[in-house]
């Protein structure tokens, strides 16, 4: 009673939840703005969309990418040998269990009709196949220990899906081993299946189980007729039966327990296993939509998502945000996009999560579902969306399929709706002036941070620009100069951006185009005459910004030591200016 | 220590990429000497693009410009013997000119020589210039000016440096044909010259400013323009705006940075480096030079940091004064800053300059510089050379104001041209 209620209450949460994600990609708008469509056309549109692809000849493709994708892992063997091991391991191992284990009276049942649970080889196979996803989730968990020295890239979510699972896995060989020594399922088995309760039938069967099958009684039997007993035990349970030694596993553990398997009969530790088993592996179904193991629906369908789709995709359309929302789902944080990113390293340097893929798609994710992100929050998100160069190696590299390089350019548009822009953004939101000025009223004496001083020295040491002559070459070689036009040429040139350094004003020149606006093209500084490093110079003067006018860059968001207001407390004035 | 992996054996090592340097590995080259050039090329952007030979001597009667140039140095090196001009013969300077103007002819860079006599033009500022050897591209610049022909002077809304009314105003009294207009270019945004040279070199600019200036037009003969009528040496802008307007079209030369010795540069960077014989290391410097026993020069080079070792049998020396960072002035004197060779100075840092700024004997540190045997190599303490495979050209030589005698191309050609027969000559007496 207890295990049917718990069962279905457990597989409605499941279905449910599932049916919460999938409904959640057709609600998943990255700009509110954009006419994605009512929720029925988008579930429509699904609908229709797989119909569509699943009756045309990319079908094969589909199929195709079922094989390699999903069933062989392809595509996480190129991500490292062991990975590949370890989650094969686990997926095998546990897809095998559910199917000849826990469905095992339905689908072994149907292609085995002498079906027992405690018959050769299915049990040998059951233990195969715990021990397997243990094997598996112990060199993941190494795996991850180790990248871990690298990258913090595993959550508490990561824990606990491993956790789940070797719960399930440990509680079912707990159980078993247990069943092993109890005699009271022994009695029970015997009133059963001999239906006699004659001690003088019932004592050679139980000392031949007793010394066959190691089943631990209180009171020794009576008779020790072993051939009578093996008679019997042939006659009665041989049918369903096998050595208990087949259960290698659980077998093991059971001589382990051997000492208290008097104790643990008296407790009916069988019974409370078994309902913590079942009830850890309900646990694990209810909450299969809402934590990792949802990957187990999304990775595969977006696997074929992507094969059935192809080139053809069509951006920006409401069935493609649909797919960009299934496809965020498919992430198993598995980090393999983190340890490929190229702009990774600067982690080491930032210690802004958000850098790193695997971690920055949570906050993309966050963004696109609509949620609300505090300002700190966004503010990490874009420093770590706009240090990405879109390098495509996380895109090529993810084992899920997922075109992550989409997902950052969406989460960059978005980050600039919400004025979260990157630095050549929100610098040129004012002018040099304006920022001067800002800066000016909001004197922060605070010296720079002398971490940051060991990777910008160019434009701190005046040793670097003292020896600039004003010749202008710089300004005459510049393509930036050369390509402004009437409307927005640079307030200074690159050779008066020197001259602010060498007059000690770099205030002045923090916030101008030139700085923000140079191409590193390293021609004014190949062809400095004094051999300065201007080029060096511009783009160390933009490192100092960001530090330095992030503070000021929401006037009404900080109030300084001083107390100082600007006269554009709430930024009215901002797009005047940009 | 300095650690190198790549190596590279030569003749002769020229330090400096000047007019001198490029000189020396362009006579270097045609001689057939193997031939490293070294050094930083952004200096040549701040030539003139006018080669001169010498302005006039004494230098007070520099604007008689009846004078012949080589009577002028005949003049000069017998007022001072220490003076570069006097370690070389005349036909040799003669030489050294004829020979690198058909190098810049052969790479499309067309010069204008009168050979006895120096031509005078008119520059941005209205003063009036003389040289010896002209841009092409010039010419009728001088020929306008000697005829005083009705000239209409152009200059660009936006470009900096440059007035077409001032030159007016300066000259009006003695050439009452001159006039001035304004043009605007593309967007008339404010102009540095290269950009504006590189927007000219579009034929549909070239039309609009052939357009604009017409209108100007009042019957003049000469239409004279900034220096700015395109980048590239072979450009031919300035023929497409003549053929247009049906006159002849000249240019003014201006402050520098500007085009000519952009112009210039451009060719010998590119020219020096495809040249047989040649290997350029263009912005690159020797850090460091030692000596063998066996008098071999292996010298350190790279961009800042060590990454090229040199082994050269002779060096030529042509890193320039301070601009070019052959010397080095301190608060104790002026050194020579790769081999710290003794530098002829005055003797005492109160003795560098006159208290008249324009004085017209000019300033004494303008005379320092390294002073050299008859075959340019450069003296020790002792006087006698300091190495005998190691000599020096062009403007770190003592005993010129090359600037005030306007001497500085025919200095650094001869030098150079000097210094590399001597290196031949070194060469050849080693081997016997």
């Amino acid at each position: 009673m207890v295990f049917t209620v718990s069962f279905y209450l457990a597989l409605s949460i499941c279905f449910f939840g599932v049916f919460l994600r999938m409904a959640g990609w057709a609600r998943t708008e990255f700009d509110p703005q954009d006419s994605v469509g009512s929720l029925v056309r988008r579930l429509s549109g699904i609908f229709t969309g797989s119909l569509r692809i699943l009756s045309s000849r990319r079908i094969v493709w589909i199929a195709a990418a079922l094989i390699r994708d999903v069933f062989l892992q392809i595509p996480l063997l190129r991500a490292g040998f062991f990975r590949w091991l370890a989650h094969m391991c686990i997926f095998y191992g546990f897809v095998l269990l559910v199917m000849m284990h826990a469905l095992g009276s339905i689908i072994t049942a149907f292609f085995f009709p002498d079906y027992a649970s405690t018959l050769d080889p299915f049990m040998m196979l059951r233990n195969l196949f715990g021990a397997m996803v243990l094997f598996g989730i112990l060199v993941a968990a190494l795996g991850r220990m180790r990248r871990n020295r690298f990258f913090r890239a595993t959550s508490r979510s990561d824990r606990l899906v491993m956790f789940l699972l070797a719960l399930v896995i440990v509680s079912g060989f707990l159980l078993e081993s247990v069943q092993i020594v109890s005699a009271p399922i022994f009695d029970q088995m015997v009133d059963d299946y001999m239906g006699t309760d004659d001690t003088e039938i019932r004592d050679p069967l139980k000392a031949y189980w007793a010394k066959e099958f190691y089943v631990v009684f209180s009171e020794q039997p009576s008779s020790q007729d072993l051939e009578t007993g093996q008679t019997l035990h042939e006659e009665n349970c041989a049918a369903c039966h096998s050595r208990p030694g087949s259960a290698f596993l659980s077998f093991s553990l059971s001589r382990l327990v051997g000492p208290w398997a008097l104790w643990l009969n008296r407790v009916r530790a069988d019974i409370w296993l078994w309902y913590i088993h079942f009830g850890i592996c309900f646990v694990a179904l209810a909450l299969l939509p809402f934590t990792k193991f949802f990957h187990l629906i999304s990775v595969p369908l977006n696997l074929m998502a992507r094969a059935g789709v192809g080139l053809s995709s069509h951006p920006g359309t409401p069935d493609d945000i649909t797919r960009l929302a299934l496809e965020m789902d498919a992430c198993t944080h598995c980090g393999v996009c983190s340890l490929h990113c190229s702009v990774a390293p600067i982690f080491r340097i930032i210690p802004n999560t958000n850098i790193l893929p695997s971690e920055k798609l949570m906050s993309v994710t966050q963004l696109a579902h609509g949620k609300q992100l505090d300002a700190t929050h966004l503010e990490a998100v874009s420093e770590g969306s706009f240090i990405c160069t879109e390098c495509f190696r996380c895109t090529e590299r993810c084992p899920s399929g997922i075109s992550l390089q989409t997902l950052w350019r969406k989460g960059k548009q978005t980050l600039i709706d919400r004025d979260y822009p990157d630095p050549h953004g929100w610098v040129r939101q004012l002018t040099t002036d304006q920022w001067a000025d800002r800066l000016d009223r909001c004197r922060d004496n605070k010296p720079l941070c002398d971490t940051f001083n060991r990777y910008r020295h160019a434009a701190q040491d005046p040793n670097t620009f003292s020896a600039c002559i004003q010749c202008s070459i710089c300004t005459n070689v510049c393509p930036v100069v050369a390509a402004a036009d009437g409307m927005m040429p640079p307030e200074v040139t690159p050779q008066q951006v020197m001259n602010l350094l060498r007059l000690n004003l770099k205030e002045l020149a923090l916030g101008s185009r030139m700085v923000w606006d140079c191409v590193t093209c390293y021609l004014c500084q190949e062809h400095c005459p004094q051999g300065i490093r201007v080029t060096d110079i511009l783009y160390d003067l933009r490192n100092i910004a960001v530090e330095r006018l992030q503070p000021v860059r929401r006037p009404s968001s900080r109030v300084h030591p001083d107390g100082c207001k600007t006269d554009d407390p709430h930024g009215k004035n901002r797009n005047e200016v940009s | 220590m300095i650690v190198a992996e790549n190596c590279i054996h030569c003749d002769l090592l020229v330090i400096g990429a000047g007019l001198a340097g490029s000189a020396a590995a362009l006579f270097a080259a045609n001689r057939g000497i193997s031939t490293v050039l070294i050094g930083r090329t952004g200096n040549l952007q701040f030539t003139s693009g006018l080669l001169d030979l010498l302005a006039g001597y004494p230098v007070e009667d520099a604007n008689d410009f009846s004078q012949s140039p080589w009577e002028s140095v005949a003049r000069l090196t017998a007022d001072i013997p220490m003076h570069p001009f006097a370690l070389i013969d005349p036909p040799e300077i003669r030489q050294a000119f004829t020979e690198f103007l058909a190098f810049l002819s052969e790479v499309g860079l067309d010069y204008y020589v009168e050979t006895e006599r120096n031509i005078r033009i008119v520059t941005s500022l209205g003063t009036l210039k003389t040289t010896y050897a002209l841009p092409t591209s010039m010419r009728h610049n001088a020929t306008a000016l000697k005829e005083k022909q009705p000239c209409l002077l152009i200059d660009f809304e936006g470009l900096k440096g440059y007035s077409a009314c001032q030159i007016r105003e300066t000259l009006t009294r003695s050439w009452p044909g001159l006039r001035s207009a304004r043009v605007a270019v593309g967007s008339g945004r404010e102009y540095y010259p290269q950009p504006l040279a590189d927007e000219l070199e579009n034929p549909s600019v070239q039309t609009d400013l052939v357009k604009a200036i017409r209108q100007h037009l009042r019957g003049e003969a000469f239409i004279g323009l900034p220096a700015v009528l395109g980048l590239s040496a072979a450009s031919n802008v300035r023929q497409a705006l003549e053929k247009q307007l049906g006159l002849p079209v000249f240019e003014i030369p201006m402050l520098p940075p500007s085009l000519p010795g952009l112009r210039m540069k451009e060719v010998l960077e590119k020219h020096l480096s495809g040249r047989k014989g040649v290997k350029t290391l263009f912005q690159q410097e020797v850090l460091e030079a030692n000596r063998t026993e066996d008098q071999t020069f292996i010298c350190h080079a790279g961009p800042g940091e060590p990454m090229v070792t040199i082994e050269a049998r002779g060096i030529i020396l042509a890193s320039g004064r301070f601009f070019g960072k052959g010397l080095h002035a301190t608060r104790k004197g002026i050194r020579e800053t790769l081999f710290n060779l003794p530098v002829k100075q005055p003797e005492s840092r109160s003795l560098w300059h006159h208290e008249d700024l324009l004085h017209p004997q000019g300033h004494p540190i303008n005379l320092a510089g390294l002073e050299t045997d008859k075959h340019f190599r450069p003296l020790g303490n002792d006087g006698q050379p300091v190495y005998r495979n190691l000599f020096a050209a062009g403007t770190i030589l003592a005993h010129h104001d090359w600037m005030r005698m306007k001497c500085g191309g025919g200095l650094a050609l001869s030098t150079a041209f000097g210094a590399v027969n001597a290196f031949l000559k070194m060469r050849s007496t080693s081997s016997n």
